[in-house]
């Protein structure tokens, strides 16, 4: 269970990030963020990353108050959290394996276990084939597959996606929105995106945020703004 | 290992003089250990020997040497008293001088003084002796060790003060250089810092890679340092023991353990090697901590 109740979050010069931020997010629900850019999206992710803190209001994830400035278990917090970027943040020097496979090892999990849940990820993603690939060798979609399968696996229970399909076309982005929905029933998925076309067809709860503040909360609603 | 040896060879000018700085460090310190101990051996060795020297004038009749002897004893810090004659006393200058004949001729068994040549039985009794026999009838001069430990004793007070000056020069050094060196290998990591970070992973899981390169590096170094020291040593061990012929076994305490330094030897050797690779193993923990402590 993921809670903002009243977060307001100031940038350095005053300027309000968001404004007094209300909302809940059960455990396996997937809900769509979105919102124009500079809407608050991110700063909503990384408030549950512990980017950043809020100049007033809790965020409560799993019943701690993260928020609160004498939480210290930030390792904790950040394994149950998988991420997936617009900009796929792999490792250039680490082959497609090894990039999911740090997901794990962060996690201290053994070597036999990871290799199970690697190759189990990759192939729901479908990328298997590409075990041994390099980032340089592969395509933007084939990126962002692999940034998903390292945020599924290690048994994390929350996955937050910044924009995922923001460099990806059309086809590719439903082939990786595909992917996203095989995992929804078991995790926790917030989904930032400004791509009306996704949240459209695929009909989930969406928040809808804009100049920092939650302007809408709908369950199985569309992108309006 | 892999990942260690890919690492150093992706920044091999950092490499290079990270290891070479590791290198004559441990080398040198391994050199300073060796001369320290040597010199500290040395020290023991003279202290061990308290001896006092004392000549007699040159009218004492022998009873009245006889006489100081027996009152020596009674004291009961003595260890061992020799006298030596007149005669004796011309023997052994006899010896000492037998390729310069002009100065032998100059001399005769009269004019050398007798002496008694007095082991005590610690060093702190040197001094009370040699005030006791200073008040003796026929005594002439009384010569002990008190000037010729003391003088060792300031050396060695001396060059360990310079050699902990030169460590600390070489111990900062190293640091520096290996804590550099390390900072741009993680300022190079710095978006995979940021990711594992946000994976979650631990400090420790995230210093991981950066210590055991920095370990790897304060191993090998030590390894030819030490190799250097036992091929330096085997080439000089052969000149050593003609320079230093008659010089006895020397051995310093180590934590209420005897090592001995002179004659080299294996068990002198492996602790040498075994200090320097840990002096090695510390340079490289502190420098790799404190250069990832800045990043995380």
């Amino acid at each position: 269970m993921i809670s903002f109740q009243n977060v307001t979050v100031k940038y350095p010069y005053g300027n309000l990030a968001l404004n007094d931020a209300t909302f809940e997010i059960a455990d396996n629900e997937f809900i769509y963020l979105v919102g124009p850019s500079g809407a608050g999206k991110t700063t909503i992710l990384r408030l549950l990353l512990r980017e950043i803190m809020p100049a007033s209001g809790r965020v409560i994830v799993d019943n701690e108050e993260i928020s609160n400035p004498k939480y210290h278990d930030l390792t904790t917090l950040r394994q149950k959290i998988g991420i997936v970027f617009q900009d796929f943040r792999v490792l250039h020097d680490k082959n497609v394996y090894e990039n999911v496979a740090l997901s794990m090892r962060v996690k201290g999990y053994a070597a036999s276990e990871i290799k199970n849940q690697v190759v189990e990820a990759l192939e729901l993603t479908g990328i298997s084939e590409k075990i041994f690939m390099f980032p340089a060798q592969l395509s933007a979609g084939e990126l962002q597959r692999v940034a998903i399968a390292r945020a599924v696996v290690g048994d994390r229970s929350i996955i937050l996606a910044d924009e995922p399909t923001g460099n990806l076309d059309p086809k590719t982005t439903w082939d990786v929105m595909k992917i996203f929905k095989k995992f929804e029933k078991n995790k926790t998925i917030i989904f930032a995106t400004h791509n009306t076309d996704i949240v459209n067809s695929m009909k989930r709860r969406v928040i809808v945020v804009k100049n920092g503040a939650v302007v809408k909360d709908q369950r199985k609603g569309g992108y309006e703004l | 290992m892999k990942d260690i040896i890919t690492s150093l060879r992706r920044t091999p000018y950092q490499t290079s003089a990270a290891f070479l700085v590791l290198f004559f460090t441990l080398l040198l310190s391994g050199i300073l250990f060796i001369s320290l101990s040597f010199i500290q051996g040395l020290l023991s060795y003279v202290e061990t020997r308290p001896r006092i020297i004392v000549y007699f004038q040159i009218k004492a009749e022998g009873a009245e040497i006889r006489a100081v002897q027996k009152k020596l004893e009674a004291t009961g810090k003595t260890e061992k008293i020799e006298y030596v004659s007149k005669k004796e006393a011309y023997n052994i200058y006899k010896e000492f001088t037998k390729d310069d004949p002009v100065l032998l001729e100059m001399t005769s068994p009269d004019i050398l003084p007798a002496s008694l040549e007095i082991d005590a039985k610690s060093p702190e009794y040197l001094p009370v002796l040699a005030d006791f026999l200073k008040d003796q009838p026929g005594v002439d001069e009384v010569e002990f060790q008190k000037d010729i430990v003391q003088n060792l004793l300031n050396l060695t007070r001396n060059i360990r003060r310079a050699i902990l000056v030169f460590f600390a020069y070489l111990l900062i050094m190293s640091i520096i250089v290996m804590a550099t060196t390390t900072s741009f290998k993680t300022a190079l990591k710095k978006e995979d810092i940021a990711l594992q970070r946000l994976l979650g992973a631990t400090n420790l899981y995230i210093r991981q890679p950066f210590i055991a390169e920095s370990v790897f590096l304060g191993l090998f170094a030590s390894i030819c340092a030490n190799v250097s020291l036992a091929i330096i040593l085997f080439s000089l061990n052969s000149f050593l023991s003609v320079f230093l012929a008659g010089l006895p076994d020397l051995t310093i305490s180590v934590m209420n353990m005897s090592l001995q330094v002179w004659p080299f030897n294996l068990m002198f050797l492996l602790t040498t090697f075994g200090i320097t690779t840990l002096f090695g193993l510390f340079i490289s923990l502190v420098a790799s901590l404190a250069a990832t402590n800045r990043y995380l």
